[in-house]
């Protein structure tokens, strides 16, 4: 299983993950919420940020089930869904829903972080439907 | 620049299966291409071309290859964008008197470079290993571009009641278009059957949904419209060029669903002062299906999320309201990141098909680059010149 190589930049989202923490740089100035993160806010172009603990829900924006394998770790994990998730705080990512049925996933529902151990112990934010 | 610029000669590489080299095939467009316009390579002064992305000044290696040095070269970087924002550079080369014929082409061999081994057939990607996405991507079992633009295509579904019979029609009309055109790859009639019973790749994106892996390249000749008259073919005149690029990304805001196609388009009209309703045939960068529907509606052809219903109702066809990508495109005839299609649209206003592959009375193309991590887009007006 492939794991994420981060950057400078991402680092300190990686490392609060392994502490099942969902960490995001916030603008110290208006407060919007940037990731991946860049060197000024692409509101306000300010560049004073603070890493901050988001809410870890969202809603699926749009969403694909992978049936071709693309890399051997993945062969074992067909039908897998892969979304675009935007978070409560603004920006969107790209996850995996997991732990419902492929069938039930759609546009527009409310997703709860999850984590999940991937190879060694190290651990990657996941979504699934909220409660 | 409306009116002053002409392309005076077209032509592409052996298209498919070819076992050659992706500049070699771009040489083969280029010399078809000269002699097309019955020039000699010694006319050229300039050349804007798009490489692999792994190669390096690329314009100099087809300068070599041509035994050409220039006025003006340039290769760009702009996905299947640039093979009509090359068009678009090359008259604003000869504009600024920096050249007086451009020669603009791509050429890549998907197919020979994803099937020289085992390893090769499972690695896909053509973006070079080292610029793949190492986070947010890998550890999700996200990789490749029909997942992308399935993204889109879900979107569109959810939003607007698009189907899969919609992406059906589209993936069926060019199939039927490749039929007619002997150098097109896929030479099997395709039925709605076929498509709907075809494996998933990336659901909601099926086999037939997702353009062709093939080896090919294309050409332009790109001169004034005065010296093109003087030349051998009936000249195909430049109305209007236009870009649009939703830079800050794919995932942002409506993009997905709203493509940069509406502004590029805008801008195209404008220069050309023409409208939806004086294009006779569409060369629609067709890369996944979904993109051709959206697209349709970005181009004013339909009102947003009524493409559809637009590709339902039999418009696509060579017989329908709007016949598009009537060589087969990308979808069924080869897939070279838009430069076929600028080919087609010219061949369709020199109107030297037979009946069976021949838009009647075509006066204006319009054609569609997109690409650039599918954020980028160009369109290109073209019409017959009196």
């Amino acid at each position: 299983m492939p794991l994420p190589a981060p950057s400078i930049e991402t680092e300190p989202f990686w490392a609060a993950v392994q502490e099942r923490r969902f960490i995001m740089p916030k603008c110290d100035a208006c407060g919007t919420v940037s990731f991946p993160p860049t060197v000024a806010c692409g509101a306000c172009a300010k560049t004073s940020f603070t890493w901050t603990e988001m809410s870890g829900r969202g809603t699926v924006y749009s969403f694909v089930v992978y049936h071709r394998v693309y890399h051997p770790a993945f062969k074992d994990k067909v039908p897998y869904v892969v979304a675009v998730v935007e978070l409560e705080e603004g920006p969107r990512i790209i996850s995996n829903i997991v732990g419902m049925p492929i069938a039930e996933v759609t546009c527009d529902m409310p997703v709860t972080v999850v984590y999940d151990h991937i190879r060694d112990g190290y651990l990657i934010p996941k979504f699934t439907r909220s409660a | 620049m409306r009116d002053k610029y002409a392309i005076a000669g077209t032509a592409t590489s052996d298209l498919g299966r070819t076992g050659m080299d992706s500049l070699a095939l771009l040489e083969q467009a280029m010399r078809r291409a000269i002699d097309d316009a019955g020039l000699e390579v010694g006319d050229i002064d300039g050349i804007v071309s798009r490489g692999p992305d792994d190669v390096y000044t690329h314009h100099q290696r087809m300068g070599a290859r041509l035994g050409l040095d220039v006025r003006f070269s340039t290769s760009l970087d702009n996905g299947g964008a640039s093979q009509i924002l090359a068009v678009a550079l090359a008259c604003m080369a000869i504009d600024a008197g920096l050249a007086t014929t451009v020669i603009t082409g791509y050429g890549r061999n998907s197919w020979t470079r994803t099937h020289g081994s085992e390893g090769d057939r499972t690695q896909m990607e053509l973006v070079p290993q080292d610029q793949l996405p190492k986070e947010f991507a890998p550890e999700y079992g996200y990789f490749a571009a029909p997942a992308t633009h399935a993204f889109g295509a879900r979107r569109h579904m959810y939003e607007f009641g698009t189907t899969r019979e919609h992406f059906g029609g589209v993936a069926l009309a060019f199939r039927e278009h490749a039929l007619r055109n002997p150098d097109a790859v896929m030479k099997k009639p395709l039925t709605m059957d076929d498509y709907l019973g075809a494996r998933m790749i990336a659901e909601p994106y099926g086999l037939y949904d997702c353009s062709l892996v093939s080896d090919g390249a294309g050409a332009t000749i790109v001169t004034s419209l005065e010296r093109a008259k003087a030349l051998k073919q009936h000249p195909v005149v430049i109305k209007g060029f236009g870009t649009f690029n939703n830079t800050r990304g794919w995932l942002v805001e409506d993009h997905m669903i709203r493509l940069a196609a509406k502004q590029s388009a805008e801008a195209a009209y404008r220069m050309a002062g023409l409208s939806p309703t004086d294009v006779s045939t569409a060369q629609i960068y067709d890369c996944f299906t979904g993109m051709v529907i959206a697209q349709l509606e970005d181009y004013g052809f339909c009102q947003k999320g009524e493409g559809g219903p637009f590709v339902a109702s039999g418009a696509l066809r060579l017989d329908g309201t709007l016949p598009t990508n009537t060589s087969g495109g990308q979808l069924s005839e080869a897939h070279v990141e838009g430069m076929l299609q600028i080919v087609e649209a010219v061949r369709q206003l020199r109107r030297s098909y037979p009946r069976e592959r021949q838009v009647p009375d075509a006066e204006v193309a319009l054609v569609s680059g997109h690409g650039g991590n599918t954020v980028c887009h160009s369109s290109l007006l073209l019409g017959r010149a009196s």
